[in-house]
């Protein structure tokens, strides 16, 4: 062996003296960039557009939780009606971690090597915003060892994620209170968002941190009226302040990931991408009916969606003319007859009648069958009776239900949300400028409009990252709770009206742009309407101010977003029993076709755990990849019944929150 | 590239000028016949122009061909006979007696084709020759070797045409899916690529195209070019062929020209293949389900739907829609050689239709082989050019759960009431029967639609080339040189026609090309030295090294066709056309040496020791050193009286190997740029990158014997190992929280131990009539050693099918585990679940409460495999068998439980979805627990009103949830082959047109006897090659195939 190793030895050093060291150097792929080389100028727009994708992701599905969607799909149903749990809550704790967190270290570390202190200062704000999204539907999870070397890090509670968040909002602020060094990059140059604008920087910051501070609500010791004052005079103070995603129409490009479109907005990938979500009528009374008032919000036609009926088709297959069939919302939560008879996901999608399309019915039930026939006539469509039988012809141009059980038939009434972007679309011709869905070519080559989109959700819409109107809910509720009325009425007040003005705003520039040629629902409100609104009924007076108005114009102006939930958490959705402030959601309950008896463990509704108070952890990528970790901390994290289980800010008290994870 | 085009070209003429000095040359053909003691034809004797290392083996009958100078010594050897050295002649006649002990003699190819005696070997080579190969050939030459390695497991990936396979040796070794398992393929002398190369992917083919069928590249070559094959098993028989050598090494050596005769042979066989086994579905439910409330959906795929009435129609779905597969194998090859050279060449061609409609596998061969002498110095060289298509199906879909891109998960799905055969409207488009339930995105396609409409088709072209030198510098000294060019170029195809169902930017057709191109160098000097001295030899070999891989693909696609009916990038707008990129590169070099000593035939030792220096690790760690030492001693050279034991060799080994990492994991990279308004984004990708790896590093040991008995009629050899591989380079499923899905690490040590045992005899040996036979059985225990803290399982890959998930279990758990879910059983005062205990009923669902935190629910390596292999021969009647058997390893049958899950299944026909009942003990209280529930009835579970038949499909749902239920540990025995060969040599008088012709029928996979219910047990979906990958895991593939062969055979 020894006198191996020495002519080994031998011939070891001849061959290294003659082989060329750099004959090997070739593991550096010349074709990537790697972390290193990367400007922050680059990785701040990465950033910023891939937040909004797992924030799109959250919104929509907590949204669909709290009552703001109806969704047929099997799995956004599962949040909406049936409440059995969602498989799929991979999505946002995927794009967080590996879209968006990933960068924040190499932002943070190439910012401070080239004394960019502002882009250091937005690594910062990204880490709370993520970590808190995180925090809320998932309640624990990695956090002092996430985005290390550790290649299985330990999970931490919730509160102190939350404080870890806190902190890096204060070092967030004094970071961007710096002036930056003459060399290092200008934040305009990568900041999409804020075009550079410090002070709006500085703003988002403490609005964020008003937004923390309110979650702490149900703790006596922590939650302090008097900070998220302050930090409230110091966050956006007009809707100049607002800080939004502007989102695009004209690329294909696809998610790396997900392969959804990217340069659209976060929401629309989510809630709009398909067929399958419409209003929840929760959500449509309040804007129709809010306080029993009557009155129709001059933002309902924007926010809830139409599809045209009544065409009559010209010489050239065009429509010549129509109506608009605006959508009633979809019980969910109510007496839910229509989805009581259908099953949870039955609301149809509808089909276009290129041609005159005859359906046969049988209808056996014949105060049905009188009832149908009787639909038939007072919509006026040609049918035909024949015993159980009823055939009705939907004539070209209709938009219909492709399904012989009469039970669809009428689905036409609740129209989806769906919006079309270039990249999906589907329709070959449909351009930039029309973001409407249509059901199929034909209808598109007609002209049949098969639904008008919603306000938040369009490939075109702003993600609200914060703003204005979110600031004044929260002063009003604040103030309400201090028990000054008069300052809450105020807030709430330039709440309604702020939201108002940002739509109309956004409203009028969509018109100016071009997308109300084949959308009037893009098109700016009535004024008139909007004067009527704000001197209604429908908007509480002065005297008559209560916890559920502030609540319930915050829940409409806040729509798609994660906040609603946390909202309805906070207040035990209608339990009616936080603090004196009484039913505050009413009417939002478990739908009768409520199936999760594993997840939602308690009968009655004072009981936390009856509502939806939290996600499961994504299985493959925590339950199957980091088991030990995640039980360290939380023993229950595999059961069902974790879904209802409260985060840390969601209990009055530690001893409540850890006697959960025991 | 210029070098290549030079290399290329000098690769062409090299053989063109061997034939024509072949014409020239002075020696002469010698041929004869080998017979026993008592004149029976000896097959697999070795045949050896002693000083050279140009050998053959005779054939059945006997028979050998070789070129040899006339007067030239020839040796004969043969298992169980004595040596004999004889001077060539122009036709010999040989006698071979039954050997002593001390004059055995068998000579096999070691590493670097080093051929060397057996009995000096200190650990296990188990070589086949070409005609054990060709009993049951198979386009995939990995296929032929199932039942006669011991220590060998191969895994067909489907029944589809051109269907991969796996192969590993002693167990795997790495854990990661990035990582080959597989052995080193060595085709004479240059190494060859075996990869499954999977080289599309959902982002640039729009289709998942992971889920479908893969070919192993070793189906390039030709398995009728093949002269005998070679399994080096352990760490040191494979050890001088460095970082690529821990999983063993195949040495396949093609065929020379002998000299003599030009001989022309030709081999035709037309193969008809059929389904061995289908899933059976239920006829007596329609499609449909129920709601929570009791209402009924018909929109629906599932199963749970009404009673059949006699008015409806029943369609045999799945059973119709495959068909007979259909097979042409032409093979053809030319051999000649003079004194001093020799030449062969062939072409085959192999045309397969599949048993799924449209799909088919297509390979043409061509192959120069020729030797030259000049001199002392001997010139040789090997070309081999292939082209190989397929045209395919996906079978399921993709991660992300596309719809409607699955033709076989579709097929096993497809309610029996509805026609699947009707696809498409009168206008072409495609007929949806759902379309109110379903948007086109999310609905599915049917399986005739993919088929017809769709295309997913690859080319293959191969070309392989090595030139040899050798130079004989005196008797004692050899110096050689060798360079190989392994490099192939895969076309892929996938066309998604418009009016899938796939995601609305793409309903209006795309179109995917990919290239991917290998490319392979290799240099190898060597220099050989050998002196013996009063009874010692000694030999000392030194040699280095260098190897250069290359990949490089590029992805072209684009949507949305302008103008219908044209397939074409030429008609898609410039906006909606994509590009990719993709290379990567690594270098090699290596030094290694090796010293044997043997003293008198009795002793035998061998060191070797290599040092590699290797791109893909960080500088600082890139060179790594490795040794083994090998013994032997053969006692029965010293204890010579033993009774009825003729021949007993103890042996013993001990290596090390290093392995390397893959190029780039040492960086972390980012994505494309993407822009938004006036900004351009760019971030990481996920996947982090490691500059701290150090490589992976193999420790195995062996011990081993032989013996041979009754004048070695009877042998027998077993072997036991182990095998540690640390510092595991793997990009494991982790946590996401740590910014990346995949993340390089060096983590965790696998360990393997087993046995392999041989038996060969040769149970009758009369002149008219012999038996053969040849018992082999084996088993390996893989376990993963310790891994990262707080992780509980190695997941190789993300993908789950059904209920479970291939992984690994650290700190000595099963290698080939696997994770799922089960029901809880009640449990002890210690709140621990009492084994066979009966099972909690959650009174949340009133239905069995299941374990939801990854139970290890079984180990897929089987207890063990082996091999029952026949030869008898009657005359001209040569009839063999082939029997290979499992015993345990558990297998998934995740196609029932995708059944059972829609309802198709027989399985939830129980009491005709009447009643279901649950049984067990209250998860809450402890107290028994029985609850029947019962269509038309509502029950109040939990406060919620839930109707019976909604009840019996939740029912089900919970029974496909545990995993259990579809876990079976499989025991088969198969008739493997069976063939019958008629030889006409003998009958046919006018010799000078035919020298040899004879004809066989083979029967492939005709009887398995086995307690598996599903399709085949012998499964791996996705056909997942690297880690512990998805071997015996039955989901939704092509089914497996019994085939029947005829072919003829023709020598002029």
């Amino acid at each position: 062996m020894r006198s191996l190793k020495y002519i080994l030895l031998g011939s070891l050093i001849v061959l290294s003296s003659v082989s060329c060291k750099k004959w090997l150097d070739v593991n550096t792929d010349p074709n990537n960039p790697n972390n290193e080389s990367v400007l922050v100028q680059n990785r701040l727009p990465w950033i910023q557009k891939f937040y909004c994708y797992t924030a799109g992701v959250t919104n929509f599905r907590t949204s669909s939780q709290a009552g703001i969607y109806y969704s047929n799909s099997a799995s956004g149903n599962a949040l909406s009606t049936t409440w059995i749990a969602h498989t799929g809550n991979v999505t946002p704790y995927q794009t967080w971690f590996v879209e968006v967190a990933s960068n924040l270290n190499d932002l943070y570390n190439t910012a401070q090597k080239n004394g960019a202190w502002h882009y250091m200062a937005t690594a910062n704000v990204f880490h709370a915003l993520g970590f808190m999204e995180m925090l809320d539907v998932y309640g624990e999870m990695p956090y002092t060892q996430a985005l290390s070397q550790t290649a299985s890090p330990a999970h931490d509670d919730g509160k102190t994620i939350y404080y870890g968040c806190m902190s890096k909002l204060n070092e967030a602020i004094s970071l961007f209170e710096k002036q930056q060094d003459p060399t290092a990059p200008a934040l305009a140059a990568g900041d999409m968002w804020n075009g550079g604008n410090v002070d709006k920087w500085i703003k988002l910051c403490y609005g964020l941190k008003a937004r923390y501070m309110l979650k702490l609500s149900k703790k006596t010791d922590l939650y302090n009226a008097d900070s998220i004052l302050y930090c409230l005079s110091k966050a956006p103070q007009s809707n100049d302040d607002n800080v939004v995603q502007v989102s695009y129409n004209n690329s294909t490009a696809l998610d790396y990931l997900l392969s959804d479109p990217v340069v659209t907005n976060g929401n629309f990938d989510y809630a709009a991408y398909g067929s399958n979500q419409r209003i929840s009528r929760f959500h449509y009374n309040l804007l129709t009916n809010m306080r029993n008032a009557g009155v129709t919000d001059p933002r309902m036609t924007k926010i809830v969606p139409a599809s045209m009926a009544n065409v009559q088709l010209d010489g050239s297959g065009r429509v010549a003319s129509f109506t608009w069939n605006r959508s009633t919302g979809v019980d969910v939560h109510g007496t839910a007859t229509r989805l009581v008879k259908g099953g949870a996901t039955s609301i149809a999608t509808p089909t276009y009648a290129a041609a005159n399309t005859n359906i046969k019915y049988t209808i056996a039930n014949a105060t049905d069958r009188a009832n149908f026939i009787a639909d038939q006539v007072a919509a006026g469509r040609q049918h035909t009776v024949d015993g159980n039988d009823v055939t009705v012809t939907y004539k070209a141009g209709s938009i219909y239900i492709n399904s012989t059980n009469y039970l669809f038939a009428g689905d036409t009434a609740y129209v989806n949300m769906r919006a079309s972007s270039l990249a999906t679309s589907g329709i070959a011709a449909q351009g930039e400028k029309d973001v409407c869905w249509y059901p199929s070519a034909s209808a598109f080559n007609a002209g049949v409009v098969g639904s008008t989109g919603s306000f938040q959700v369009r490939p075109v819409s702003d993600q609200e990252i914060l703003t204005y109107h979110e600031m004044c809910f929260i002063k009003a509720e604040v103030y309400m709770r201090k028990g000054e009325a008069g300052q809450a009425y105020t807030a709430y007040r330039n709440g309604i009206e702020a939201h108002l003005n940002m739509m109309q705003k956004k409203l009028t520039e969509w018109q100016a742009t071009g997308f109300a040629a084949t959308n009037p629902d893009m098109a700016p409100m009535d004024p008139g309407a909007i004067t009527a609104y704000l001197s209604s009924s429908a908007v509480a007076s002065a005297g008559d101010l209560t916890m559920a108005d502030i609540m319930l114009q915050k829940y409409i102006a806040m729509g798609c977003s994660v906040e609603n939930w946390n909202d309805m958490r906070r207040f035990n959705f209608s339990a009616g029993n936080v603090g004196s402030f009484g039913v505050v959601y009413p009417g939002f309950d478990r739908s009768p076709l409520f199936a999760g008896t594993a997840q939602y463990t308690a009968g009655a509704k004072t009981d936390p755990r009856y509502w939806p108070r939290r996600w499961a952890l994504p299985t493959t990528l925590e339950l199957n990849y980091n088991l030990t970790n995640v039980l360290e901390v939380n023993k229950h994290a595999t059961e069902p019944s974790v879904w209802s289980m409260p985060v840390w800010w969601d209990c009055a008290t530690d001893d409540e929150y850890y006697g959960y994870l025991k | 590239m210029r070098k290549w085009k030079l290399f290329s070209l000098i690769m062409l003429v090299m053989p063109l000028i061997m034939i024509t000095n072949n014409l020239m040359a002075q020696e002469v053909p010698v041929s004869g016949t080998v017979l026993s003691d008592d004149g029976i034809p000896l097959a697999g004797v070795t045949v050896s122009l002693v000083g050279t290392d140009r050998a053959t083996v005779t054939d059945v009958q006997g028979k050998f061909t070789l070129t040899a100078k006339e007067g030239a010594l020839l040796e004969f050897s043969h298992v169980g006979y004595a040596k004999q050295i004889l001077k060539a002649a122009g036709s010999m006649s040989v006698r071979l007696k039954m050997s002593e002990s001390d004059q055995m003699q068998d000579v096999v190819v070691t590493a670097m084709g080093i051929k060397r005696e057996k009995k000096a070997l200190g650990y296990a080579v188990t070589e086949l020759n070409a005609q054990e190969l060709m009993k049951n050939k198979n386009t995939n030459v990995v296929n032929s070797l199932v039942g006669k390695v011991p220590g060998v497991n191969i895994t067909q990936f489907s029944g589809a045409a051109g269907a991969g396979a796996t192969i590993t040796i002693r167990g795997g070794n790495s854990t990661s899916d990035s990582r080959q398992n597989q052995p080193l393929f060595v085709v004479d002398g240059i190494i060859y690529d075996n990869s499954t190369t999977v080289t599309g992917n959902t982002a640039t083919d729009g289709m998942s195209r992971s889920n479908t069928t893969y070919s192993n590249r070793v189906m390039d070559i030709n398995p009728e070019d093949i002269e005998s094959l070679s399994v080096l098993k352990g760490a040191a028989a494979a050890a001088l062929y460095g970082s690529r050598a821990a999983d063993g090494v195949v040495i396949i050596t093609t065929k020379k020209g002998a000299e003599g005769v030009t001989k022309v042979s030709v081999a035709s066989k037309v193969i008809s293949s059929w389904a061995n086994k289908l899933p059976e579905a239920q006829t007596v439910y329609g499609n449909g389900a129920y709601g929570i409330n009791g209402v009924f959906n018909e929109n629906t795929y599932n199963s749970w739907g009404k009673k059949v009435s006699a008015s409806d129609t029943l369609y045999d779905n799945i059973g119709d829609f495959f068909q007979h597969g259909l097979v042409f194998d032409n093979n053809v090859n030319v051999s000649g050689g003079s004194k001093n050279g020799s030449f062969f060449l062939s072409a085959s061609n192999f045309d397969q239709k599949g048993i799924v409609p449209n799909t088919g596998f297509d390979k043409t061969t061509f192959r120069f082989n020729g030797e030259q002498k000049y001199g002392r110095l001997t010139l040789s060289s090997n070309v081999a050019y292939s082209i190989a298509d397929i045209d395919r199906t996906l079978t399921t879909a993709g991660l992300y759960n596309d719809n409607g891109n699955g033709t076989m998960g579709a097929v096993y799905s497809f309610p029996q009431v509805f026609d699947m055969k009707r696809y498409q409207n009168p206008d072409g488009t495609q007929f949806r029967r759902m379309e109110s339930a379903f948007s086109l995105e999310d609905d599915m396609d049917n399986p005739y639609w993919i088929i017809n409409k769709n295309k997913l088709t690859s080319r293959t072209k191969r070309f392989t080339g090595g030139v040899n030198a050798n130079f004989k510098v005196t008797d004692w000294w050899n110096v050689t040189a060798r360079l190989g060019y392994d490099q192939y170029a895969t076309g892929d195809y996938t066309y998604t026609a418009p009016g899938s169902a796939v995601r609305p930017l793409y309903q209006n057709g795309r179109l995917a090309k990919s290239d991917f191109e290998y490319s392979f160098l290799t240099t190898t000097v060597m220099t050989n030295f050998q002196k013996s001295f009063k009874g010692f030899d000694a030999r000392l070999m030194l040699g280095t090294t260098t190897e250069n891989t290359e990949t490089a693909n590029q992805n072209h696609w684009g949507y949305k066709f302008t103008t219908p009916g044209t397939i074409s990038f030429n008609n898609i707008e410039t906006i909606n056309q994509f590009f990719r990129d993709r290379i990567s590169q690594k270098r090699l070099v290596g030094t290694y040496g090796e010293l044997g000593l043997s003293y008198k035939d009795m002793v035998f030792v061998n060191a070797t020791g290599r040092n590699d220096w290797a791109s893909t690790l960080p500088i600082d760690n890139r060179s790594y050193f490795y040794s083994s030492v090998s013994g032997a001693f053969v006692f029965t050279e010293v204890l010579r009286n033993i009774p009825l034991l003729s021949f007993g060799k103890v042996r013993a080994s001990w290596a090390q190997v290093g392995k390397d990492a893959n190029p780039y994991v040492t960086n972390t990279y980012v994505n494309n740029p993407i822009s938004y308004g006036s900004f351009i984004g760019i971030g990481n990708q996920y996947t982090s990158g490691n500059p701290y790896l150090i490589p992976e590093i193999q420790d195995s040991w062996e011990i081993g014997g032989e013996l041979r008995f009754l004048q070695n009629r009877i042998s027998l050899d077993y072997t036991y190992y182990h095998s540690e591989t640390a510092n595991q380079i793997a990009s494991p499923r982790l946590s996401n929280a740590s910014g990346y899905i995949l993340k390089s690490i060096n983590s965790g040590s696998v360990i393997n131990k087993g046995m392999e045992i041989a038996l060969f005899g040769k149970a009758i040996t009369q002149k008219d009539f012999s038996w053969d036979v040849m018992l082999n059985f084996s088993y390996n225990r893989g376990r993963l050693g310790q891994f990262l803290e707080g992780v509980s399982y190695f997941y190789p890959t993300d993908a789950q099918f059904g209920t479970v998930k291939a992984a690994s279990i650290p700190n000595g758990g099963y290698f080939l585990g696997m994770t799922g879910q089960t029901y809880l059983r009640e449990t002890d005062d210690n709140a621990k679940e009492i084994p066979n205990g009966r099972y909690q009923v959650d009174p949340a669902t009133g239905l069995y409460k299941l374990n939801s935190t990854n139970p290890v629910v079984g180990n897929r390596e089987p207890k063990f495999i082996g091999g029952f292999n026949n030869t008898f021969r009657y005359k001209n009647f040569i009839l063999s068998f082939l029997f290979d058997f499992r015993k345990g390893g558990d297998v998934f049958n995740g196609t029932e439980y995708a059944m059972v899950l829609n309802g198709l299944s027989k399985k939830t026909l129980e009491n005709d979805r009447q009643s279901v009942t649950v049984s067990g003990v209250n998860s809450v209280t402890g107290e028994d627990f029985t609850q029947t529930y019962t269509a038309g009835q509502t029950y109040n579970i939990n406060g919620t009103q839930k109707d019976g038949a909604y009840m019996i499909q939740e029912y089900w749902n919970n029974y496909a949830a545990n995993s259990m239920h579809f876990i079976t540990s499989v025991n088969w025995i198969k008739l493997r082959s069976l063939s019958l060969t008629y030889d006409f040599s003998g009958v046919l008088k006018n010799k000078k047109v035919f020298k040899d012709l004879s004809v066989t029928a083979i029967g492939t996979n005709l009887f398995t006897w086995t307690n598996y219910k599903g399709m085949d047990p012998e499964v791996s979906a996705a056909g997942g090659t690297g880690g512990s990958g998805s071997t015996g895991i039955d989901y939704l593939g092509v089914p497996a195939v019994a085939s029947f062969t005829f072919g003829i055979n023709m020598t002029f």
